[in-house]
């Protein structure tokens, strides 16, 4: 494991969520000041209802902060409109789901494909075949999600998520929704995939194990930074 | 990639999905394109039928026409040096007597050429020629089976017409040359025209008409010689008539009837548009998550909107080619059934023009409807994925989409009212239109806030007070029934009603005011003898009498008067005239005054106030008429209040006596008797004056109501489409509904209710917003019932009952069976899946 020492390449500035509730305003982040390095590995950890989700997204323009400022590659994420964060995303960012979120009416190659066709890439059918081979499913290209298993979905996801070559990865959970097996051998794959293009992984998790394979862990709380925790989890 | 290819290339994957979610969707959009290019097919097919054997329908290539009298020599001359041959015919009412048994008929005496084109076929089959030359001395007639039943003739027997036996020789089974006829109230006698020279009934002044059909050859150009006929002849009260349209008052009624009933189906297409649009919404709603995940995967909003634009768009393709299909085929299939019930010919082919139009109508309807849906797709967020982050679901979709629906609404409107050829009639249903559905809209708004607060007062009725909370809410409430079934029972509730006070007015009121008997033909020496047979029969509560003759009004101000007046009636074909010394009793003159009694200065009219006012005459004002051939200038010098509606005797244009006693004329008398007393009047009348003819009012009226009635129910199907596809829409969103209803079922049941009770629950919520719906539509169409029937038929106003029941009956019974078909399942299905599935 190495310490990046390049410049961040993300940037968190007192970034707050608060979104509208059915019972009124509910703040979810809380002047979030956080720094993240070019290669780096970042695990958020913390309990249910902490907000790590909600920072991921946040960090991915996913959602729209409601103060503070993020930086991406040096572009200020909280003065794009929706469509410049779609392209800033199509441009440099990949993310995966616990939930998998795979387009239902795709198959797992036009899956692949979308964000490659998204940006253009007259070649994006053989680049994401070649990335479904690297995952193992170049023989399941041709099958729909309700075909594939959880695993097998969350492959394509991943498969999906690095096919542009992000300089920033997201991955929220990624392992949640899998068994012990499928979890432990997609997490294998992320980091592989990590190692081999060098993207930047910035990862919300439960799993001790997990965070141990990452650069840094950040602990959440009730919206907040635990500096405490995380200081101890560097210790 | 180009952006365009790259949403179509993604449309073209999410429509892999199959039809699922887009069956109501494909069915209103293809039902109203059908009914549309169905009604444009068959008047397309009725007018390609006019216009091909416009000869046939003619009885010659072109025909000139004449009121009250027979060409005159240079006429003829004209007509000679131009034609092969020229056949000639008389025809005019009159009464075919047997015995003491008397009937109407139309008279139309011919010459040896008639027909010039095609042949009469009669039953017993013989040659026309054969038939008119009768046996063992008397002349020979052919009539419609309808009569001669009625008078009770075999084939051999004698009748008489005037004076002149006739012996009946056989039934007329195709008059080739009948629809050119129009409008004629009793069924049909062919005679020779030579054998009426002693009846009597042809004489100068009597009420008949002239057609010269003429046989021309085939380098002849119709424009030229029509042309040249109306220069010479125009002013003489010459009508022309040739074989490019044949029948120009069918074409004309054809046309109209057409234009309004494809308006009848645009409201079906606005109803299906309802059904469309909540279609597009459920599929959008269901494609949340892909939106979402195409915006986290960097898609921009275009490519959101342009993505879901061409599958719907493909769809809604799919849904008008279905229609067209259907729409074009079925008429021409059914091209013979549909022939079998017209009186005229009719070509059944696909008619291009007519399917365009319809697929206009349905790309339009289907863009404005799925417009502001799609619209708002592309307002989802990626953050949609992990929560409720639509927000713009309620919202206005941005201004481009608003004004490119504004645009789309605009060029509907504006191609209905070129397709129609009516801006007029198109902007008012357009009008009437959005005015019904924004009353219907309101009305619905409001039941579903009088739901909402009715549910405290029925507590303890559970069942009950579920419906009504039901309704109260947004998605199963009162809105999507009473806009999808409440504009169609609008246009019937409006129909019936229309309908129904119009036959009252004809059947229960008319005949109280209306005379009888209208005796036409009554020549100046027999008037004493008349009225002397009439007025002292007590009987006999009123009789009105005056002299009639036809004519044109060719000028007004020096002006012809189509340049001055359009298509006024007035100005349109040949009018009654009459003429008084002294002013009738009874009559209202509003402005100006009456002629003195002997007055014998320069013609001075007395004309309608109501009309005059309509063609912007004034007293002093000048008009030109041709009577008999001959022209005559009057001045207007007073108006009069002149009363149609009760059928009895009234005059346009009344003239001072001078003017034209001296003309060629008969007399028109109107009768009102005891119905008991009619008959011994009619065979007194008939033996001393054979040569009157009775119409008898009833009969005429009832003529006219059956053409009103074929209206009304050609009408009332076009209505009936459009409930049809407000049922559709109906069936749309009760589907939608169903996974909701399920799992309240399955709370319900968990709670301890029964299936009965839940399906009673169920069936009140239907029942009251099918009750709901059809008294919304019956308060919204008899407002328009009641508007038309107030002021454009100016009569009197009362709900017709039985079709105001049978109205909100309907409703009940539509959302009923809707409701039901999709409640079977939450019924059936148990409650721990329900609620598994929702955690």
């Amino acid at each position: 494991m190495t310490m990046q020492t390049t410049a961040p390449i993300l940037r968190l500035q007192e970034a707050s969520l608060s979104l509208n509730g059915n019972t009124g305003v509910v703040d979810i982040l809380h002047q979030i000041d956080l720094e993240v390095t070019a290669g780096e590995t970042l695990g958020l950890i913390g309990p249910s209802g902490s907000g790590k989700s909600s920072l991921l997204m946040v960090m991915g323009g996913l959602e729209q902060a409601s103060g503070g400022t993020i930086t991406a590659l040096g572009q200020d994420l909280t003065a794009m409109n929706e469509d410049a964060l779609a392209r800033f995303r199509r441009d440099h960012m990949g993310v995966v789901f616990q939930s998998f979120h795979l387009i239902p009416t795709m198959t797992a190659l036009e899956n692949v494909a979308t964000p490659l066709e998204l940006a253009g890439h007259a070649d994006a059918f053989e680049r994401a075949q070649a990335e479904l081979e690297a995952v193992g499913l170049g023989a399941r290209a041709g099958h729909f999600p309700a075909q594939l298993s959880g695993g097998e979905q969350q492959r394509v996801a991943l498969a999906r998520a690095v096919a542009p070559r992000p300089d920033i990865l997201l991955a929220d959970e990624p392992t949640g929704n899998l068994d012990e097996a499928n979890g432990r051998a997609i997490m294998d794959l992320l980091f592989d995939l990590r190692d081999r293009h060098g993207a930047t992984l910035i990862m919300v998790t439960h799993a001790p194990e997990l965070a141990a394979r990452c650069d840094r862990v950040v602990h959440l709380r009730d919206g907040r930074l635990d500096l405490a925790a995380t200081q101890k989890a560097a210790e | 990639m180009k952006p365009l290819s790259l949403a179509w290339r993604f449309a073209r994957r999410e429509l892999r999905g199959g039809l699922r979610g887009f069956r109501i969707f494909l069915a209103c959009l293809a039902l109203g394109v059908a009914v549309i290019a169905a009604i444009g097919t068959v008047r397309a097919s009725i007018e390609n039928g006019l216009s091909s054997q416009g000869a046939v329908i003619l009885g010659g290539d072109a025909e000139m026409e004449f009121t009250y009298r027979f060409a005159d020599d240079d006429t003829r001359a004209w007509m000679a040096r131009r034609a092969t041959a020229v056949s000639e015919i008389a025809e005019f009412r009159s009464m075919a007597v047997v015995g003491e048994d008397r009937a109407l008929t139309q008279v139309k005496a011919v010459d040896d050429l008639y027909p010039l084109i095609g042949t009469v076929e009669l039953e017993p089959s013989m040659p026309l020629e054969q038939a008119l030359a009768g046996a063992g001395g008397v002349p020979g007639a052919v009539m419609q089976l309808a009569l001669s039943a009625r008078l009770g003739l075999q084939h051999g027997d004698i009748f008489q017409l005037g004076t002149q036996d006739f012996r009946l020789m056989a039934d007329i089974v195709l008059e080739p040359d009948a629809a050119a006829s129009g409008f004629t109230i009793g069924p049909r006698t062919l005679v020779a025209t030579q054998a009426l020279q002693s009846s009597g009934l042809l004489s100068p002044g009597t009420l008949f008409e002239t057609k010269y059909r003429m046989d021309l050859p085939e380098s002849t150009e119709l424009e030229v010689i029509s042309q040249q006929a109306q220069d010479q002849f125009g002013d003489m009260g010459m009508r022309w008539s040739d074989a490019r349209n044949g029948a120009p008052g069918i074409t004309r009624f054809v046309e109209r009837l057409g234009s309004f009933l494809i308006l009848v189906g645009l409201s079906g297409l606005a109803v299906g548009g309802v059904g469309v649009s909540a279609a597009v919404r459920a599929y959008l709603a269901t494609k949340t998550s892909t939106i979402a995940i195409l915006r986290t995967l960097g898609a921009d909003r275009s490519t959101i909107f342009l993505t879901y634009f061409l599958q719907i768009g493909a769809l809604a393709l799919l849904g008008i080619a279905i229609g067209l299909v259907i729409g074009g085929l079925g008429p021409v299939l059914l091209g013979p059934l549909i022939a079998a019930q017209l009186p005229f010919p009719a070509d059944f082919s696909l008619s291009l023009p007519a399917l365009a139009e319809a697929a206009i109508y349905g790309g339009l309807t289907a863009f404005i409807f799925t417009l502001w849906p799609l619209a708002r797709a592309e307002r989802i967020r990626a953050a949609a994925l992990f929560r409720d982050a639509f927000a713009g679901r309620n919202s206005l979709p941005a201004p481009r989409y608003l004004l490119a629906t504004a645009l789309a609404l605009a060029l509907l409107v504006g191609s209905a009212a070129w397709f129609s050829g009516s801006a007029e009639l198109t902007l008012w249903s357009a009008a009437g239109l959005a005015g019904a559905l924004a009353v219907l809209l309101l009305a619905a708004v409001v039941l579903g806030a009088v739901a909402r607060r009715s549910t405290r007062l029925v507590r303890g009725r559970p069942a009950l007070r579920w419906a009504l909370s039901a309704i109260g809410t947004a998605r199963d409430g009162a809105t999507p029934v009473v806009l999808s079934l409440g504009l169609g029972l609008t246009v019937l509730a409006a129909i019936g009603q229309i309908d129904g006070n119009m036959r009252r007015a004809i059947g229960d009121n008319l005949p109280d005011r209306a005379p009888s008997y209208f005796f036409v033909d009554i020549q100046r020496d027999q008037m004493p003898a008349f009225s002397e047979r009439i007025t002292e029969d007590p009987a006999v509560s009123k009789m009105e009498s005056a002299p009639m003759l036809r004519g044109v009004v060719t000028k007004i101000n020096g002006l012809p008067a189509k340049e001055v007046a359009g298509d006024h009636w007035v100005v349109r074909g040949d009018r009654g005239i009459s003429y008084a010394g002294k002013q009738p009793e009874g009559t209202d003159v509003v402005a100006g005054q009456w002629w003195a009694e002997d007055y014998s200065g320069p013609p001075q009219i007395s004309f309608a106030a109501e009309e005059a006012e309509e063609l912007g005459l004034e007293l002093g004002d000048t008009m030109t008429l041709n009577i008999l051939g001959r022209e005559m200038t009057a001045t207007i010098t007073s108006l009069r209040a002149v009363d149609f509606s009760s059928a009895g005797m009234g005059f346009v244009l009344v003239l001072n006596e001078a003017a034209l006693a001296a003309a060629p004329h008969s007399f028109i008398a109107t009768v009102y008797s005891d119905e008991q007393a009619e008959a011994q009047i009619l065979r007194d009348l008939g033996r001393d004056m054979p040569n009157v003819t009775a119409i008898r009012v009833r009969d005429a009226i009832e003529r006219v109501s059956e053409v009103l009635r074929q209206i009304a129910s050609a009408t009332a199907y076009g209505a009936a489409a459009t409930l049809l596809t407000g049922f559709l829409v109906l069936l749309g969103t009760a589907a939608a509904g169903e996974p909701a209803r399920r799992y309240e079922a399955a709370l319900l049941k968990t709670l301890g209710a029964s299936r009965g009770r839940i399906l009673g629950s169920f069936a009140l919520r239907s029942v009251i917003l099918g009750a709901g719906a059809g008294l919304v539509a019956l308060g919204a169409g008899t407002a328009g019932a009641w508007a038309v029937n107030t002021y454009v038929f100016e009569i009197s106003y009362q709900v017709i009952w039985p079709n105001a029941l049978a109205i909100i009956a309907g409703g009940v019974l539509a959302t009923l069976l809707a409701g039901l078909v999709f409640a079977w399942q939450p019924l059936a299905s148990r409650p721990a899946g329900q609620l598994r599935s929702r955690e």
